[in-house]
């Protein structure tokens, strides 16, 4: 899994790609609580390069997703391949967090 | 030379660099005595050699002075003939180095008419004196050496040695002074007054001089004839030239020229020509009679003292190197016995026996360092052996617990559905493989009453212990739920609350779950994010059954759920498994995935539950053959004959 993140406007745009797993979750973690400790509360997480994502990923967005609702800021996803929008879609996280199709419309509709 | 021991080298290293500075001292003596030695010898030599021929030329001058006398005598007063022998006797009596003497007379000098007039006194063996008339026609004096030669020379001369056959049988050499009448021009010869002089007495002076063992002296005359030498038969009857031409010696022709000469000199000569071996040859002259002594020493005695003396310093210097030997081999020891008992110690501690005593080497050096070093190493050894036995045997218990956890984990899973009474409306089986020892994935099934059967699916968002926990939790509320008779949305959101609570690790189980009315078959379900099932009905193509969408469950307190309905007709089967089916993943990376299921389930569907949900399983195995499995795995199977069966 690699990251790679920059800050546009008020948002804090992370993208995310690779497998993202028990092995790799934490890290997204850990930087995610990281960005948000430094006061960066609207994040855009772009999933365009990312292969697979575990239960483990999704249970690192929740925890990431629950810090935020705590500080007031926003979570949104953009760009999900077939694979993780199938996770999505059956664990119903489309439901909890705004999910779109590309970056630009995640920008400008946040 | 490197397998050898410490003792060996320290020996070696020692011994040689000893002996080098030995050997090397050795020889800077024995070379510098060598040499004053030979000086010391040289010196001697030649004192003696000159003292030697002081003492001959005082014998001789003590000869040459009578006749001298004796013909100034002559020269200054008339004789009758009567007075002659009276003084000849008188010369032989009153000198005892004189052996004889005679006045001989020119033919008519002393009276007319004596043509031959020459008394002559000798000294028999008894000491008596002899008185004879020299001169006859078999003896023509006139013409002899001792006669002639200082009438021609006009002055006084030796003759050369001779051996005397007439008077006593021995060697002599004579002494011969010329005597004239008148004076100036006026100066005419009268004759000669004669001493001779025995040569035994000379020799015995010079055959008293010994050098060391074999060296010895000898007296040439002006022709190089051996007037001396210790070997007599050479005396008289060889000469230093026969010697050097019989031994073909350039060098001893040389010297012999020089001796004769009248010179004074060193020379080393070769073995064999003076002696058998090496020597050195002092020679003087013996300038009034024109002879010349030499001295000769043998080169090995001369150095002898100088050998004697090496052998001692060698004897000395082997005791010492001998010595240090010792003492060498008992520091070696010294150093290397407390080094062998440590290594024998170490070879204990190697073995495993930390307890192992090590030698105690109370010492202040380099050994000392390493003994304590040994022990300190020691020390630090046992201390992590132990450490690490106490940290495996807490990980040996933990694999035992979690064994043990596995056990307990699987034993409150349903293993086989009870059998019904009278009708079996329904066959359920479900298989669960988890990816450690205790995992996260659960399914149950029970009978709710008579006619209601209660099943569900679910999945734990982690492995491992924490998802055992949760697992455990999650069935049990389920079960407990389920069993009020609710529907299964009803079930989900009890669930959902009851997990909601303080749950900051934000995990959370994904289930599906339904409500089978045996004798209709109609079937409630409701789905908590998990993946949709497989339904296969009878005569159809399997396919996924539509599931109504649900937040997991643990997360979201406020997450509602729906139940969907459906009816089962006889031989319908249900599959519901975990997404460790779906994503088991293949030496290439690939995911097993729904399509893979679907092709499976198409292949299989006409088996017993059983059947299925371990061909299912065993697919999957096959398919991630070789790569370690990262992700519980779950199938349920349930297959519905009717009520009427």
């Amino acid at each position: 899994m690699e990251l790679y993140s920059y800050k546009q406007d008020k948002f804090f745009i992370v993208k995310v790609s690779g497998r993202m797993d028990a092995i790799t979750a934490p890290e997204f973690e850990k930087s995610c609580l990281g960005w948000i400790e430094q006061g960066d509360s609207a994040l855009v997480v772009d999933l365009e390069g990312l292969e697979y994502m575990s239960s483990a990923g999704l249970r690192s967005i929740l925890i990431v997703g629950k810090k935020l609702k705590s500080v007031g800021g926003s979570l949104s996803f953009s760009s999900l391949t077939p694979n993780v929008a199938h996770v999505f879609s059956i664990s119903s996280f489309g439901s909890m967090f705004p999910v779109y199709d590309s970056l630009e419309k995640a920008l400008g509709n946040s | 030379m490197k397998n050898r021991g410490l003792a060996f080298k320290l020996i070696l290293f020692t011994l040689s660099g000893t002996m080098a500075v030995f050997l090397s001292a050795f020889a800077y003596f024995y070379v510098s005595s060598k040499d004053s030695m030979t000086k010391c010898v040289e010196e001697n030599a030649r004192n003696l050699t000159h003292s030697t021929v002081h003492q001959i030329e005082k014998v001789l001058e003590g000869v040459q002075k009578v006749p001298l006398n004796y013909a100034s005598l002559l020269s200054a007063r008339n004789f009758e003939a009567g007075d002659i022998a009276g003084l000849v006797e008188r010369m032989v009596s009153t000198n005892l180095e004189i052996y004889g003497a005679a006045i001989a007379f020119e033919p008519d000098a002393l009276a007319a008419g004596a043509y031959y007039f020459a008394p002559y006194c000798y000294r028999k063996d008894d000491g008596h004196l002899m008185n004879v008339m020299l001169g006859d026609e078999s003896y023509h004096y006139f013409t002899m050496d001792w006669y002639q030669i200082p009438r021609e020379l006009n002055r006084a001369a030796w003759t050369e040695p001779y051996y005397d056959e007439g008077g006593g049988n021995m060697i002599m050499a004579t002494f011969s002074v010329p005597f004239y009448k008148g004076k100036d021009a006026e100066k005419r010869f009268q004759g000669v007054v004669t001493a001779d002089i025995a040569l035994h007495g000379l020799q015995q002076i010079v055959s008293a001089i010994r050098l060391y063992r074999s060296g010895y002296a000898f007296l040439i005359s002006r022709n190089g004839v051996f007037i001396t030498h210790p070997d007599s038969r050479l005396v008289m009857t060889n000469s230093i030239f026969s010697i050097a031409e019989e031994k073909n010696s350039s060098l001893l022709r040389r010297i012999g020229k020089d001796m004769i000469n009248g010179g004074e000199g060193l020379a080393a000569l070769e073995s064999g020509l003076l002696l058998p071996d090496k020597c050195r040859l002092y020679y003087a002259p013996l300038s009034s009679i024109g002879w010349s002594l030499g001295v000769v020493i043998p080169e090995h005695e001369l150095l002898e003292g100088v050998h004697r003396l090496g052998r001692m310093v060698i004897l000395i210097g082997l005791a010492g190197v001998f010595l240090m030997t010792i003492i060498v081999m008992l520091i070696a020891r010294r150093i290397t016995r407390p080094l062998k008992d440590l290594s024998a110690a170490t070879v204990e501690i190697a073995r495993g026996d930390l307890d192992a005593k090590l030698p105690d080497i109370q010492r202040g050096d380099e050994i000392g360092a390493l003994a304590r070093s040994f022990e300190e190493m020691r020390l630090a050894l046992k201390d992590y052996i132990k450490h690490l036995t106490e940290t495996t045997s807490a990980k040996e218990r933990i694999e035992s617990e979690l064994k043990i956890a596995r056990n307990i984990q699987m034993s409150f899973l349903p293993r086989a559905f009870p059998p019904l009474t009278g009708k079996n409306p329904m066959e359920i089986s479900a298989r669960l493989e988890p990816a450690r020892e205790i995992g996260g994935d659960l399914y149950d099934y029970s009978l709710i009453d008579d006619d209601h059967l209660f099943f569900a699916v679910g999945d734990v968002s982690d492995k491992g212990i924490p998802a055992a926990l949760f697992m455990a939790v999650t069935k049990t509320l389920l079960k407990g739920i389920a069993e009020t008779g609710l529907d299964p949305a009803r079930i989900l959101n009890r669930c959902n609350l009851e997990l909601c609570g303080e749950n900051d690790s934000m995990m959370f189980v994904t289930v599906f779950c339904g409500v089978l009315d045996l004798r209709t078959g109609r079937l409630k379900y409701s789905n908590a994010g998990h993946e949709p099932p497989v339904i296969v009905r009878r005569d159809a193509q399997p396919e996924f059954l539509p599931v109504p969408e649900g937040f997991l469950l643990g997360v979201e307190e406020e997450s509602s759920y729906q139940t969907m309905e459906i009816e089962l007709e006889p031989g319908d089967k249900l599959i519901v498994y975990t997404d460790g089916v779906t994503e088991a993943v293949n030496a290439a990376g690939e995911f097993y995935s729904h399509a893979n299921l679907m092709a499976t389930v198409r292949s299989c569907w006409s088996l017993s539950v059983e059947g299925i949900a371990t061909e299912i399983l065993g697919s999957v195995k096959l398919f991630s053959l070789g790569i370690p499995q990262a992700d519980d795995i779950t199938v349920l199977a349930l297959s519905f004959a009717g009520a009427e069966v």
